[in-house]
């Protein structure tokens, strides 16, 4: 029996601390021990990023991070994008306005990908956007509206900024 | 909350959300080999000796009834037909404990010559003792012709191999019994078919199942069907009186789900030298895989009988023929046999445009259908002369005429129409509830089907929810596939919408909404329909090719019929969304196997799913011709992957000069020579 | 798909990481990024009873500018190097190679420490540190000592580091005035990997070709150096025929094997085709400086 470990990680804001397996992925500590669904898991050779979140600032995939790495670490998952608040954060508006999921599986990932992709760029161009989602599979929309949801998103947070004040602190470069 | 909304909080409810007090994992050895005796299985908590029972087919296409050597057992009997095959079942209330569960089975095997190759297969002995031969089904349709000499022949083998669904979200079950009814918690294209499915394969009176779809994270035509994993969650939830979850791993959706196409055609098409097609004889083999279960007991007639195209087709005679392989059983993939019958005419008419020196569009138009006929492989045919003329304009072919990179695809969509559909509406303190048949799994009915209560009823959409599929709330269902859901699932809504307006015309002189809202209301209609619709579409695709071979789609236009439209910006979504797969199965999708069966594609980016920087921003225009069922609509959902292979396919032959009869080609295939 | 179970062990200094390293010798093993580890542990391919993590050494993360060269530390992460205007500026054939490496969130996790101890010959950055005669420094239970690029990589998973050894560093060292390279990968259709790559680095003199080092992705057991090839760049000007010599020397001696991704002459085809398309770039680029 290998022993479990002690573990304090800090999800949406709120310190979560146990004992956990070595061996349990953090996407599942998120779904099964602290409870937060909204992270879903599609593969298992870290292709498709359904599962992603941001981790100390960058958008990374937690089904290829043991919970016991992102020890002492802040972690958001899609949940807490608009966490305490009524209304959606910007970029959940964008794709709910411009249709930017159908399923709606692939899409938390989509989502925070976009946020930390919006945190770093500015004027982001198609392209750009390709290939900041290029880790992230989508099987339904076929990635147009998933697009035009991160330039109408871009704009929305040009304009209102974004409305989590505590988010961890996500490194703008140039 | 609105779904969408849910879905971006990240509040849907996935099959694998669902966590319950005392639930067991369930986890499956598989077979390593894609043909052996089993010798000896231990350190597993069930296997056949316990759990005896067959998977039946449901979903789009099932069949019933093939010969019982051939019927999938949910746990292998005593012998493997395919890599991934489950053999024994192991559980525990950790998912980490199943797993090393799984790792300690141990089974021991005597390896068999595996069969691989369709056309292999039908020179090969006989997979099964007791079976006369590999072809499980063996027909012909139209009738025996004897072509006029001077005619034009075309022949050609033409291959759509095998490709994974590959929903982002892979199968899942959760199970739970209370000591009489059985309650399954399922991510479905159909709850109906699953209870139908349960009820037949564990002999449980239906009354004492009930199957919920919960958010259903994507499908493509798998997650119409019931599947092994499916029966033995129910079974062990029932021994166990505890609930119980199966969820597939990538890996196991690579190996044991039910793949899509995976057909061979041998064809040969005449043609007057004025290009007035005379004929088409040849054969259409499909994939079957090791046992029924899939679809392949009715894919290759479905495939046969499309073979007209949308054009006048005087005289046919198929062999429509579905052989064993040691494969998972072959499935219906969005299009389902639509996409691989079109993808065959349609390269003929490439061919004989080519050998004709004609433009291969203008060849289509003198062909295409003038009056609507029933060809003589027995579906019909509508006329298709205009729309394709409107096409014409639409895309703008003129335009790209004389382009050496562009192909053209001209499509008729068979709308799985017929078996209509169901819906009940609820109304109650001052909301509807809506429930229907058929289960959409990233269509987003909920958002026409407001739109429809808006228009029939007047209801703003903030007061409807529209609801998963449940069998308890619903009498009846069929299920969400083959492009019919807007057409007749929105009709039942329709018709129940009406029923209830009847009834408050009755009791209040005249409909009010005031009236509709604060009464109770409850109406369920079952909307029948016999008939098999369809509609024309058109397809243009542009590419660059580079110096490596490398195909960069520039360009990828559609122009569907979809009569009345529903809903834009899903419309354009389903579009883009199957023109995405479409371009997959051509140019990446494939579930390879070598020589002795074993599959060589481990993760889903190796099977191809492509990504957004790989594709292009598509285009799409519509043509808008009613359809005679009250919704007036036309599905959309399969013509992309029908018709983006056609046009991408021919962009590519004209770009390199190569003939391209494979999907998907490999890029070695178009390397192109260096001059020296 | 998840792990088999192991013990983990995050010690916050390095001299504790060789000591679990030595105490289990063969059964430990550190844990970087985890990109490729944790996948490998997943899909229960290895099964390994201690992991050794470097999340909580302090220090390794960083891309500094010495007197003699660039010096990277083993943790730094793949998408920290690419966001580099010191390495997109003196070593752009790294910079080529970060950019396409994996996606984009993986290289928000992968590091540099990882992708080379790895030793997969599909691995971007060993071919990328070979032709920049990078120097590895790996500290073990006798100290630290440096281990030339072109000599760490020895097989398919397998490099110089002894089981108790960690990488620490990476050393880049500066090449002269007018120099430049160029990575050119040939990816699989949907995957980040690559059927083929190659990386170029060359040092000029007048219209001659003064230095060259060529090595290979994704062709051979293991990446490594093209000599021969090279010996076909040095001391000449780079004309169309020479590039031509040398692309067709590296397809000739590399290895490739075939897979569903193409044949073994198809991929040496690429090879010789990217080979010159490197070489190109690499020498339009040190033509500039
Ligand atoms: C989807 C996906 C796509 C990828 N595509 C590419 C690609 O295109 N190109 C590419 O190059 N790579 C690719 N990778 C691999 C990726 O770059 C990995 O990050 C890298 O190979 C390993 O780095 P890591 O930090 O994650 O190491 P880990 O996975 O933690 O470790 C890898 C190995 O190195 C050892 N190790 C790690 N650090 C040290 C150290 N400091 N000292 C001694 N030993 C150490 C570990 O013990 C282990 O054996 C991909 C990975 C994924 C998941
Ligand atoms: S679940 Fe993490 S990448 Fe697919
Ligand atoms: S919306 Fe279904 S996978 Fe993206």
């Amino acid at each position: 029996m290998v022993s479990k470990k002690h573990i304090s990680i800090t999800v949406n804001g709120e310190a979560k601390e146990t004992e956990v397996e070595p061996r349990m992925l953090l996407a599942h500590f998120l779904r099964e021990v602290v409870g937060l669904t909204g992270t879903h898991i599609g593969c298992d050779t870290t292709n498709c990023g359904a599962c992603t979140v941001i981790m100390d600032g960058k958008a990374v995939k937690s089904c290829t991070i043991l919970a016991v790495q992102a020890n002492g670490k802040k972690v958001m998952t899609i949940e807490g994008l608009s966490k305490g608040r009524e209304k959606l954060h910007p970029v959940q508006q964008s794709f709910v306005d411009k249709h930017g999921l159908q399923c709606g599986y692939c899409t938390s990932g989509m989502i925070l990908t976009s946020y930390w992709l919006l945190k770093n760029r500015k004027n982001v161009t198609d392209e750009e956007i390709r290939a900041a989602i290029s880790g992230n599979l989508c099987r339904c929309t076929g990635y147009d509206n998933i697009v035009e949801s991160i330039k109408d998103a871009s704009k929305k947070m040009e304009e209102e900024g974004d409305p989590i004040e505590e988010h961890p602190e996500i490194k703008v470069r140039a | 909350m609105e779904l969408s909304e849910k879905l971006v909080r990240g509040e849907g409810r996935f099959v694998d959300d669902i966590q319950m007090p005392g639930m067991l994992y369930l986890g499956f050895a598989r077979s390593q080999y894609a043909r052996a005796k089993i010798l000896k299985i231990s350190g597993a908590q069930l296997t056949h000796k316990e759990v005896n029972f067959e998977v039946v087919e449901v979903g789009e296409g099932a069949t019933t009834g093939g010969p019982a050597a051939l019927s999938h057992p949910v746990l292998a009997n005593g012998h493997v037909g395919y890599v991934g095959q489950p053999v024994a079942a192991v559980y525990s209330d950790d998912r980490y404990v199943a797993e090393d569960l799984i790792d300690s089975v141990e089974i021991e095997y005597e390896p068999m010559k595996a069969i691989v190759d369709p056309e292999d297969s039908l020179k090969r002995e006989v997979m099964y003792p007791g079976v006369k031969s590999n072809a499980i089904v063996d027909r012909y349709f139209g009738k025996e012709f004897t072509p006029d000499p001077s005619d034009i022949v075309i022949e050609r083998k033409i291959i759509n191999r095998r490709i994974a669904t590959n929903p982002i979200e892979p199968r899942g079950i959760v199970a739970a019994y209370d000591g009489h009814k059985l309650t399954v918690w399922v991510s479905t294209q159909s709850a109906h078919s699953i209870k139908g499915g349960l009820s037949e394969a564990l002999k449980m009176e239906p009354d004492r199942i009930r199957v919920v779809q919960v958010d259903t994270g994507g499908a493509f035509g798998l997650k119409g069907g019931l599947f092994p994993e499916y029966v033995v969650a129910c079974y062990l939830a029932m021994k166990e009186r505890r609930p119980v979850k199966w969820i597939e791993t990538r890996r196991e959706h690579l190996l044991a789900s039910r793949p899509g196409r995976g057909v061979v055609a041998n064809l040969k098409l005449y043609a007057k030298k004025d290009g007035t097609i005379t004929g088409l004889k040849g054969e259409v083999i499909v994939d079957n895989g090791a046992f029924t279960g899939g679809s392949g007991e009715f894919s290759p007639m479905f495939i046969a009988r499309q073979l007209a195209g949308a054009y006048y087709l005087p005289n046919a005679y198929v062999r429509a023929v579905s052989v064993l392989t040691n494969k998972a059983p072959q499935g219906p993939y969005r299009g389902a046999g639509r996409p691989e019958a079109m993808y065959f005419i349609e390269r003929l008419m490439d061919g004989l445009a080519d050998k004709l020196k004609m433009d291969p569009v203008a060849l289509r138009l003198i062909n295409a259908a003038k009056e609507t006929y029933t060809s003589p492989l027995g579906m019909q045919v509508e006329k298709s002369r205009q729309f394709l003329e409107s096409a014409i304009k639409e895309l703008n072919y003129e335009k790209y005429r004389d382009r050496e990179n562009v192909g053209f695809a001209f499509l008729i969509l068979y709308h799985a129409t017929a078996g209509g559909e169901s819906a009940r509406i609820k109304v109650e303190n001052g909301r509807l509830k809506v429930w229907t048949g058929g289960n959409a799994h990233g269509q987003r009915h909920d958002i026409f089907i407001k739109t429809l209560l808006k228009e029939e009823l007047g209801v703003p959409e903030d007061i409807v929810d529209v609801l998963k599929g449940d069998t308890d709330q619903l009498e009846d269902g069929v299920g969400a596939w083959g492009s019919r859901s807007s057409m007749v699932l929105s009709s039942a809504v329709i018709v129940a919408a009406g029923k209830i307006k009847e009834q408050i015309g009755k009791k209040h002189g005249k409909y009010t909404l005031k009236a509709l809202l604060e009464g109770k209301w409850d109406e369920y209609e079952f909307f029948k329909y016999d008939k098999t619709e369809s509609s024309l579409g058109a397809n243009l695709v542009t590419v660059d090719m580079d110096s490596y071979g490398r195909v960069i789609v520039k360009e990828c236009l559609s122009y569907y019929d979809i009569g009345r439209i529903l809903d834009l910006d899903n419309a354009k979504g389903q579009n883009a969304g199957g023109a995405v797969q479409g371009i997959g199965q051509t140019l990446s999708e494939e579930l390879a196997f070598d020589e002795d069966g074993l599959p060589l594609i481990t993760s889903i980016s190796d099977a191809g799913v492509l990504s957004a920087d790989l594709v292009p921003k598509f285009g799409i225009k519509f043509h808008k011709s009613e359809s005679p069922l009250p919704s007036k609509a036309k599905g959309i959902g399969e013509a992309p992957t029908i018709g983006v292979p056609i046009a991408l396919s021919r962009a590519i032959e004209k770009a390199t000069g190569k003939l391209i009869v494979e999907t998907p080609i490999r890029p070695e295939y178009l390397l192109p020579e260096e001059k020296a | 798909m998840n792990p088999p179970a192991f013990e983990y062990f995050a010690p916050t200094g390095i001299d504790e990481v060789i000591d679990i390293l030595a105490k289990y010798p063969g059964e430990a093993k550190i844990l970087a990024g985890g990109q490729s580890l944790i996948p490998l542990l997943k899909a229960r391919i290895s099964s390994i009873p201690y992991l050794v993590s470097l999340s909580e050494v302090k220090g390794l993360s960083y891309v500094d500018e010495g007197k003699e060269g660039v010096r990277i530390g083993a943790m730094t992460v793949d998408s920290d190097i690419e966001n580099s205007e010191l390495i997109r500026k003196k070593f752009p054939v790294l910079h080529d190679a970060t950019e396409q490496l994996a996606d984009p969130l993986v290289r928000n996790v992968g590091t540099i420490g990882g992708n080379l101890s790895h030793a997969d010959p599909a691995n971007d950055l060993p071919a990328v540190m070979i032709a920049l005669d990078a120097r590895i420094s790996v500290q073990g239970r006798n100290g630290l000592r440096e281990i030339k690029a072109r000599d760490f990589f020895l097989d398919t998973f397998t490099t110089a580091l002894e089981a108790e050894e960690v990488l620490t560093e990476v050393t880049i060292p500066f090449w002269g005035k007018r120099s430049g390279g160029a990575y050119v990968k040939f990816k699989k259709n949907t995957w980040n990997f690559s059927v083929a790559a190659v990386a170029v680095q060359l040092e000029l003199e007048g219209n001659k070709c003064t230095r060259a080092n060529i090595a290979t992705t994704s062709v051979s057991a293991k990446s490594g150096r093209m000599e021969s090839a090279e010996k076909i760049l040095a001391g000449k000007e780079l004309t169309h025929e020479v590039i031509s010599k040398a692309a067709s020397e590296v397809a000739a001696s590399a290895q490739p094997t075939s897979d569903p991704y193409g044949t073994e002459d198809y991929k040496r085809e690429i090879l010789k085709r990217i080979t010159r398309e490197a070489i190109r770039k690499a020498l339009s680029r040190a033509g500039e400086n």
